[in-house]
C-alpha cells in the first residue's frame, strides 16, 4: 500500500467521459436502439382501483391480423419483488387488480396502430372491490384487505427503542411535538420507461436492454419470472436518462417485454408513455410524521419519539426498507441517546411506492429540522447554535449501532452560515423575506446487501493489453450521476496514467462483472474502492515487470506520470509502454480484479431490521435558503440557496457539485410544487403539466461548498454526494418561510394555495385572539 | 395519406413521402434515424424534442412533418461541424450542463435558438428561453453557466469551492 | 414512438377563401394553426377529424397593421412575434400576456387566433383516452355527465387562454370570416359560458384577426398577470388583465379574467377612482374592486388547485395591478 498522499488526478474537476456523446445527441438510450425489425409492445392497464379479476379474454385480439403475441397474468405465475422476503407482485395482475393502471395484459404487434387496436379487443371480466387510498382508510377496522396474511393492510410495522426515552423526556427543559404531512412525490426522470427484448428461439436465449439502475436485479428477476436459466439471459443497460430511484427494482414492463419477446419468438420494443411511466410509480410515499423532541435549555436533545405512517401503494417493493430507513436515519446526524420509533407501512390501492433519492429519510428529516427550529425559537437559540449543540463526534457508533467514521457537518455549518450572511441578515430582512436553515445526511451504500450470498459488494475487472490501453469493466450503472467517470478517475489515479488510456465498459452482463446497482449511494464508496483495488493489483504487476527490467526491488520502483523509475535514481526510467510490453511478455493480456466487502461492524445492530441504515459512511449537509413570500397570492420564491456537503473527498468536484445542486433542487421541487394527485385511485398528475417539476425560471442560484472530511474507509476518503443534500431543503424552506412571515407549516409541498389557506387561518386565529 | 415533402435537415436536402399524421419527432427518430431528438412526454410538456425550424426553437412532438415543406430543420446531430462540437455542445460538456443527457439535445437547441437572436444573454434571458425545457438532474445552474460560457467563448472547466479539511474528525 | 395520431388529410390552403372552401367541402374538418393545443388534444385521443386545414400558409393572416383607426393583428401572428412587436408598446397587457403563454417554443408556433380559440381545460378532460375511459367519459367529449358538477347539465371546463382578457380590456373586436363574408364582434361576445361549446364560431368560420382601438402614451395603461405555480409552461390557474383609462372623473378600470370560467370574463368597473381621492378613499375603492372580482369570477374544480384559492388570488392580483397602474398614472400625470 502506498503512503496516503494527496491524489493527483482524482480531485480535479473532470467533465464526464461520456459527455461528448450526450451533447452530440449520439448517446443511445433504450428507445434509441435500432429496432426496425422489432414488434411494438403495448400494455393493457386496469381501469379500476381494486377488483377480483375473473378472466381476460384475448381471443379476438389474437385473431387480429398483425398481432404476434398476447399475454396475460396467466403467463407468469411467479411473484417478484426486490426484497426476497417480500415478493408479492406479478408482472400482470392475476386474480386481483390492486391499483388503477396495473398491467393486466400485453400485446406485441407489427405496428403501433395494430397494437393499439388489439388492446381494445381484449375483454376483461372483473368484480369490483371496495378500495382504500389513505392510511386511515386502509387501517380502518372494516377495511378491505389488499393482501392475504396482511391484516389491517400493514405491510410492515417497526418498533424500535434505544436508550431510555421516558427518562430523556423527563430530563428535558422543553418538550414539543408536531405532526407533519408530506405528499407523495415521483422521480419524474426525463426519460420515460422503455425496454427492448430479443428472444432467440433457436438457442432459447433472451437479451433485454432496459433503463434500469439495477441490471443485475433485472437479470435475476427475468430468470425467476420466465423460469429460464440465468445463463441464457443477457441484460444490457444503454445510456439511462435519469433514475433517482425509479429504476432501483425490476419493473413490470421489463418482465412484460421479455415475456412478449418469448411469446412472439422475436424482438419487442416496449416504450411507455409519460403517463404509463407515472403509473409505474415507485416514488416517495405520502407520509405522516409525528415527532416529539425533548431538549435542554442549552438546546441539547435529550429524547426523541417519532411515529411514521406511509401510504405505500398496492405492492411491497422496497416498502419494508423505506419504513426501516425512516427510523434508522433519525440517527447518525446528531448525538442522540434516547430514541423511540414506530413505523407503519400501509398498503393502499394506488401505484406502488419505492425508493426515491434520499430514500426513507426525507420526510422524517423534514419534520425533525422543522421542529428543531421551532424549539430553538422558544428557547431563544440560534438555529445554527442548536445544531452545533448536538453534533456527534466521529468516530463513533450511534445508539442503533450505525458506524460513523467521519463527519464534516461542523464545517458545513460554518460554510453556509458565513456565506449566507446569516448572523447579519437573519431576522433583519424586509417584510416577506426570510432565511432558513437545516441539516441532513445520507448513507454511502447499504452495508448489508439485499441478497446475502456472501459475495463481495462490488467487483471491478481491468484489462491491460498490447495497445497500452486500460479497459475497466464494471457493472456500476451510470444513470447520469457520473459513476463511469468516477471509475476512470480512480483507475487513472492509482495507475498514474493519463485519462485517455482508460476506457470504461459498463453494464453488459455478457462482459462486465455483476454489480448490485446504482442505489443507496453505494457506487462511489463500493465500486470506487473495488476499482482502486483492481488498479493496485494491475499496478503491482507493472511494478514487478519494471523491477525485473530495472534490476531493482519492486519496493523501490516509483510509478508516476506514466513512467517507472527506481527511487533515488535518475538514470533508468521506463515508459508506460515499455513496462506494458515487459509485463505482457510474462503472461499475455493482463486481467486484474478488485473487490470490496463491508466489514461486519459496519453492517448494523443485531435488532430486527438493524441492517437497514447501516453504511460505510454518512455524507453530511447544511443549507441555508432565502425566500420571498407574496402574502397576497401565497407564492413563495426561492431567491438563493447556500449548500455545503461533506462528501469525504470529491473524486470529481465537478460531478459532486452537480450532484449537490441537483439534489438540493429536487428537494425544492418536493418543497414547493411537486405532488401526485389522484381522483380516487386514478392518477390525475400523470403528465409533466400537472406534476410540476420546477422550470429554469423559478429555480434559484445554488452556491455550493464541498467539504472533505476524508473518510478512513472511503476511496481516497470519499463518501456519497448525490442524496445527502436533498432532505435539508424542504425544512430549510419551511424555516425560511417562518422567518419571512411568521407562518409555521406542517404540510408539504408549500403550494401557493396551501400557504394562502394557512395565512388566512392564522389571520383569523389572530383576530379571535384580539377579540378574546 | 402520404405526400411528397421537400425540406432541408441539418443542411441536407431531403425529399420524402410522409404521412399527413406523422409527427416530426417520430419522423426524425424513425425515418431519419436522428434519435438525438428525444421524447420525454406525451405532447408539449417537457421540451426534450426541441429542434430548430427555420432557425426558431419548436417542439417536434406537436409539429406535423407534412406541414414543413420548404423548411430548414436543424437537430442536435447537425450541430457538430467538421467533427468538432459547437460552442454550446462544448460548454454543456465542460460545465456539466449535462448529467443523464436526456434533456440535453432539446436544451442545446433551445439555447442555440436564443444565442442566434441574443448573442450575449443575461441569466434571466437564458432562464426564460429555457423555461419550456425541463431538466431533472442539474437544477439548471450549470446549464445557465454553460449557455453563458458558450456565449462568451469560455472553454474552461468550472470548479467548486472546496473546503479541504483533510483529517478533520468532525 | 408516439401513440399514433388518427389518420387525417392535411390541407394547406394559401388564402382565406380556399380555407373556407375546404371547410365547406370537409364538414368534419378542423382548422389548425400552430397546433400547440389541437395536436396535444389529438395525441390524447380527443377528436379524430378526417381533415385538418392548416392556416399556416395564409399570408394575410400574418399581417399586423397600424392605422389612425387603431391596430389590426392577424390571427396567424405567432405569440413570439407579438411579444416583441413594437406596435404593442402601448398595449402592455397584450404584450405581457404574449410573453407568458406556455413555454418559449410553444410561443414560436402558437398563434393569436389559436390562443383565442383555445379549447377549454379540465382535470377530467385533458387526460389520455385510457384515463377518460377508465373514469367514465365526460359531457365535454363522449360522455353524459360533468365530473366537476355531476348534477349540472353544463360543462364547467375553464377557458385558459392568456390573450383574450388582455385584448378585451383594450376593447378588441374580433374578425370572423365565412364564405358569405366577414363579421366583427366585441371579443367578449365571441365566448359563451359553456365549456363544451364556448365559442360562437361556426364550423366553417375562421378567426382572421382582431382590431384594437388606438391607444397611446396618454390613454389607457394596462397589464396582465397570471396565477400559476411554476413561472413557465403552466396554464393560468387564473389570470387577470386590467386597463386603466384616464377619464374626466379620474381613472376608469376595466378588468378581464381567464382560467376562472368557461369563458373569459369582462368586468367594467362602474365607478371611477377619483383622482383627488385621499388614501383611505383609495383603499376603499381598491377593496371594493377586490371584492367585486371575487364575486365576478366562478372558478370550479377543474384543476387540482382549489377554486377558492384561485378566486382569492386572482382578486388580490387584480387589486395589485390596479394599485400599480393607478400609481403609475398619477406619477405620469404629475410628471406631465
Amino acid at each position: 500500500m502506498s503512503a496516503p498522499e494527496r491524489p493527483r488526478i482524482a480531485g480535479r474537476p473532470m467533465p464526464l467521459i461520456d459527455g461528448p456523446e450526450k451533447v452530440r445527441g449520439s448517446a443511445k438510450y433504450t428507445a434509441d436502439l435500432p429496432s426496425e425489425d422489432a414488434l411494438v409492445g403495448r400494455i393493457l392497464r386496469a381501469p379500476v382501483d381494486h377488483a377480483r379479476l375473473m378472466s381476460v379474454d384475448t381471443a379476438e385480439a389474437l385473431a387480429l391480423e398483425g398481432v404476434r403475441a398476447v399475454i396475460t397474468g396467466a403467463d407468469c405465475d411467479t411473484p417478484y419483488g426486490v426484497i426476497p422476503i417480500a415478493m408479492n407482485e406479478y408482472p400482470m395482475a392475476r386474480e386481483t387488480i390492486r391499483y388503477r393502471g396495473e398491467p393486466v395484459a400485453a400485446v406485441a404487434a407489427v405496428d403501433a396502430a395494430t397494437a393499439e387496436k388489439a388492446l381494445g379487443l381484449i375483454r376483461l371480466h372483473f368484480k369490483e372491490l371496495p378500495a382504500v387510498f389513505t392510511t386511515r382508510e386502509a387501517r380502518a377496522p372494516d377495511a378491505v384487505q389488499l393482501h392475504s396474511k396482511k391484516p389491517g393492510n400493514l405491510e410492515r410495522e417497526v418498533h424500535h427503542c434505544f436508550g431510555d426515552v421516558s427518562a430523556g423526556m423527563a430530563e428535558a427543559d422543553l418538550v414539543r411535538e408536531a405532526s407533519f404531512h408530506c405528499a407523495e412525490v415521483n422521480h419524474a426522470q426525463m426519460e420515460p420507461h422503455a425496454a427492448l427484448a430479443e428472444y432467440d428461439a433457436e438457442r432459447d436465449h433472451l437479451t433485454l436492454w432496459s433503463v434500469s439502475q439495477v441490471p443485475f436485479y433485472v437479470h435475476l428477476t427475468l430468470a425467476r419470472c420466465l423460469s429460464m436459466d440465468s445463463a441464457r439471459i443477457r441484460v444490457v443497460k444503454p445510456f439511462v436518462g435519469g433514475g433517482f430511484g425509479s429504476r432501483t427494482e425490476t419493473l413490470n414492463f421489463e418482465i412484460i417485454a421479455a415475456l412478449l419477446a418469448r411469446a412472439a419468438r422475436g424482438k419487442v420494443r416496449l416504450c411507455l408513455s409519460r403517463e404509463e411511466t407515472f403509473l409505474t410509480h415507485r416514488g416517495r410515499p405520502e407520509s405522516d410524521v409525528y415527532l416529539k423532541i425533548g431538549m435542554s435549555k442549552a438546546g441539547r436533545i435529550t429524547a426523541v419519539e417519532c411515529e411514521v405512517e406511509m401510504a405505500g401503494g398496492a405492492y411491497a417493493g422496497y416498502g419494508l426498507v423505506s419504513i426501516l430507513y425512516a427510523g434508522a436515519l433519525l440517527h447518525g446526524i446528531y448525538a442522540l441517546e434516547n430514541v423511540r420509533y414506530d413505523g407503519y407501512r400501509v398498503y393502499t390501492n394506488r401505484p406502488p411506492c419505492g425508493a426515491m433519492r434520499g430514500h426513507g429519510t426525507v420526510d422524517v428529516r423534514h419534520a425533525f429540522e422543522c421542529l428543531l427550529d421551532r424549539m430553538a425559537r422558544e428557547l431563544g437559540l440560534d438555529p445554527f447554535a442548536l445544531r452545533r449543540a448536538n453534533l456527534l463526534q466521529a468516530p463513533m457508533f450511534t445508539a442503533n449501532d450505525l458506524m460513523v467514521n467521519s463527519c464534516g457537518l461542523q464545517t458545513c455549518l460554518d460554510k453556509v452560515e458565513k456565506a449566507s450572511g446569516w448572523r447579519a441578515r437573519r431576522g433583519k430582512l424586509p417584510p416577506g423575506r426570510g432565511l432558513g436553515m437545516a441539516c441532513s445526511h445520507y448513507v454511502s451504500g447499504a452495508a448489508k446487501p439485499v441478497h446475502w450470498t456472501g459475495e463481495p459488494h462490488a467487483v471491478v475487472n481491468l484489462k491491460l493489453d498490447f495497445d497500452g490501453s486500460v479497459t475497466v469493466l464494471t457493472g456500476a450503472a451510470d444513470i447520469g450521476q457520473g459513476s463511469t467517470t468516477m471509475v476512470a478517475l480512480a483507475a487513472a489515479e492509482i495507475l498514474s496514467v493519463d485519462m485517455s488510456r482508460i476506457r470504461v465498459i459498463s453494464n453488459d452482463s455478457a462482459v462486465t462483472p455483476k454489480d448490485n446497482g446504482s442505489y443507496s449511494s453505494r457506487v462511489t464508496f463500493m465500486v470506487g474502492n473495488a476499482t482502486i483495488r483492481a488498479a493496485e493489483a494491475l499496478r503491482d504487476k507493472l511494478i514487478d515487470a519494471a523491477a525485473e527490467k530495472l534490476e531493482a526491488d519492486p519496493a523501490d520502483i516509483l510509478c508516476q506520470g506514466e513512467t517507472f523509475s527506481v527511487r533515488g535514481s535518475q538514470q533508468s526510467m521506463l515508459s508506460f509502454q515499455e513496462v506494458v510490453t515487459a509485463a505482457l511478455a510474462r503472461e499475455g493480456t493482463i486481467t486484474c480484479k478488485g473487490t470490496f466487502s463491508t466489514p461486519l461492524k459496519a453492517q448494523g445492530g443485531k435488532h430486527r431490521g438493524g441492517a437497514v441504515g447501516s453504511t460505510m459512511g454518512f455524507s453530511y449537509a447544511a443549507e441555508v435558503v432565502e425566500v420571498s413570500v407574496d402574502e397576497a397570492t401565497g407564492q413563495i420564491s426561492v431567491d438563493k440557496v447556500w449548500a455545503a456537503l461533506d462528501c469525504g473527498f470529491a473524486i470529481n468536484p465537478l460531478a459532486v457539485e452537480g450532484q449537490i445542486e441537483g439534489s438540493v433542487w429536487m428537494g425544492m421541487g418536493q418543497a414547493l410544487s411537486e405532488e401526485t394527485r389522484f381522483v380516487g385511485g386514478l392518477a390525475a398528475h400523470a403528465n409533466l403539466l400537472d406534476y410540476r417539476v420546477p422550470t429554469a425560471v423559478e429555480s434559484p442560484d445554488i452556491k455550493v461548498f464541498i467539504v472533505e472530511s476524508i473518510d478512513p474507509l472511503g476511496p481516497f476518503g470519499a463518501k456519497e454526494a448525490g442524496e445527502g443534500a436533498l432532505s435539508g431543503f424542504p425544512p430549510a424552506l419551511v424555516n425560511a418561510v417562518a422567518d419571512a412571515i411568521g407562518l409555521d407549516s406542517d404540510v408539504l409541498p408549500m403550494t401557493p394555495d396551501r400557504v394562502l389557506e394557512a395565512l388566512i387561518k392564522a389571520r383569523r386565529a389572530a383576530a379571535r385572539r384580539r377579540i378574546a | 395519406m402520404k405526400r411528397l415533402v421537400r425540406f432541408e435537415i441539418n443542411g441536407r436536402e431531403v425529399e420524402d413521402a410522409v404521412s399527413d399524421n406523422t409527427l416530426l419527432v417520430d419522423y426524425l427518430r424513425q425515418s431519419r434515424h436522428l434519435s438525438g431528438t428525444k421524447q420525454g412526454c406525451d405532447g408539449g410538456e417537457c421540451g426534450a424534442c426541441t429542434v430548430l425550424i427555420d432557425g426558431v426553437p419548436r417542439l417536434a412532438c406537436i409539429t406535423l412533418t407534412a406541414s414543413l415543406d420548404g423548411a430548414h430543420i436543424e437537430t442536435i446531430e447537425g450541430q457538430v461541424r467538421n467533427g468538432r462540437l459547437s460552442a454550446l455542445q462544448r460548454a454543456f460538456h465542460q460545465q456539466l450542463g449535462t448529467q443523464c443527457g436526456f434533456c440535453t439535445p432539446g436544451m442545446i437547441m433551445a439555447a442555440e435558438g436564443l444565442l442566434r437572436q441574443t448573442p450575449d444573454p443575461d441569466d434571466a434571458q437564458i432562464r426564460a428561453a429555457l423555461g419550456g425545457n425541463l431538466c431533472r438532474c442539474t437544477g439548471y445552474g450549470k446549464i445557465v453557466a454553460a449557455v453563458k460560457a458558450a456565449a462568451k467563448g469560455d472553454t474552461t472547466v468550472s470548479g467548486a469551492d472546496l473546503a479541504r479539511t483533510a483529517g478533520a474528525g468532525s | 414512438m408516439s401513440a399514433p395520431l388518427p389518420e387525417f388529410t392535411l390541407l394547406h390552403p394559401h388564402d382565406v377563401d380556399a380555407a373556407l372552401a375546404a371547410a365547406k367541402a370537409h364538414p368534419e374538418a378542423r382548422f389548425v394553426a400552430g397546433g400547440t393545443d389541437l395536436l396535444v388534444n389529438m395525441r390524447h385521443g380527443i377528436g379524430a377529424p378526417d381533415t385538418l386545414i392548416s392556416l399556416s400558409r395564409i399570408k394575410a393572416l400574418r399581417r399586423i397593421s397600424a392605422t389612425d383607426d387603431g391596430l389590426f393583428i392577424g390571427a396567424g401572428v405567432t405569440l413570439a412575434e407579438l411579444a416583441r412587436h413594437p406596435v404593442l408598446r402601448h398595449y402592455e397587457a397584450i404584450r405581457d400576456a404574449a410573453c407568458v403563454v406556455a413555454g418559449p417554443s410553444h410561443r414560436n408556433a402558437a398563434t393569436l387566433g389559436g390562443n383565442l380559440c383555445l379549447d377549454t381545460r379540465c382535470l377530467y378532460y385533458n387526460q389520455s383516452d385510457w384515463w377518460r375511459h377508465s373514469n367514465g367519459y365526460c359531457l365535454k367529449y363522449r360522455g353524459e355527465i360533468c365530473h366537476v358538477a355531476p348534477r349540472g347539465k353544463r360543462c364547467r371546463a375553464a377557458f385558459c387562454g392568456d390573450m383574450a382578457p388582455a385584448l378585451m380590456v383594450h376593447g378588441a373586436r374580433i374578425e370572423l370570416a365565412t364564405a358569405d363574408g366577414t363579421r366583427h364582434l366585441p371579443l367578449e361576445a365571441f365566448y359563451l359560458e359553456d365549456g363544451a361549446a364556448h365559442l360562437v364560431l361556426a364550423p366553417d368560420e375562421i378567426v382572421t384577426g382582431v382590431y384594437l382601438p388606438p391607444n397611446d402614451a396618454d390613454s389607457a395603461r394596462s397589464a396582465y398577470t397570471k396565477i400559476r405555480i411554476r413561472q413557465a409552461i403552466d396554464f393560468p390557474l387564473a389570470g387577470v388583465a386590467l386597463a386603466c383609462d384616464p377619464v374626466a372623473e379620474g381613472l376608469r378600470f376595466r378588468l378581464a379574467f381567464t382560467g376562472t370560467n368557461a369563458r373569459p370574463v369582462l368586468v367594467d368597473l362602474p365607478e371611477a377612482l377619483d383622482s383627488g381621492a385621499n388614501d383611505a378613499t383609495r383603499d376603499d375603492y381598491f377593496n371594493g374592486l377586490e371584492k367585486l372580482v371575487q364575486r365576478s369570477v366562478s372558478p370550479q374544480r377543474t384543476t387540482t388547485t382549489q377554486p377558492h384559492y384561485r378566486r382569492l388570488a386572482v382578486a388580490a392580483m387584480a387589486r395589485r395591478l390596479a394599485v400599480g397602474l393607478a400609481a403609475g398614472s398619477a406619477a405620469g400625470s404629475a410628471a406631465g
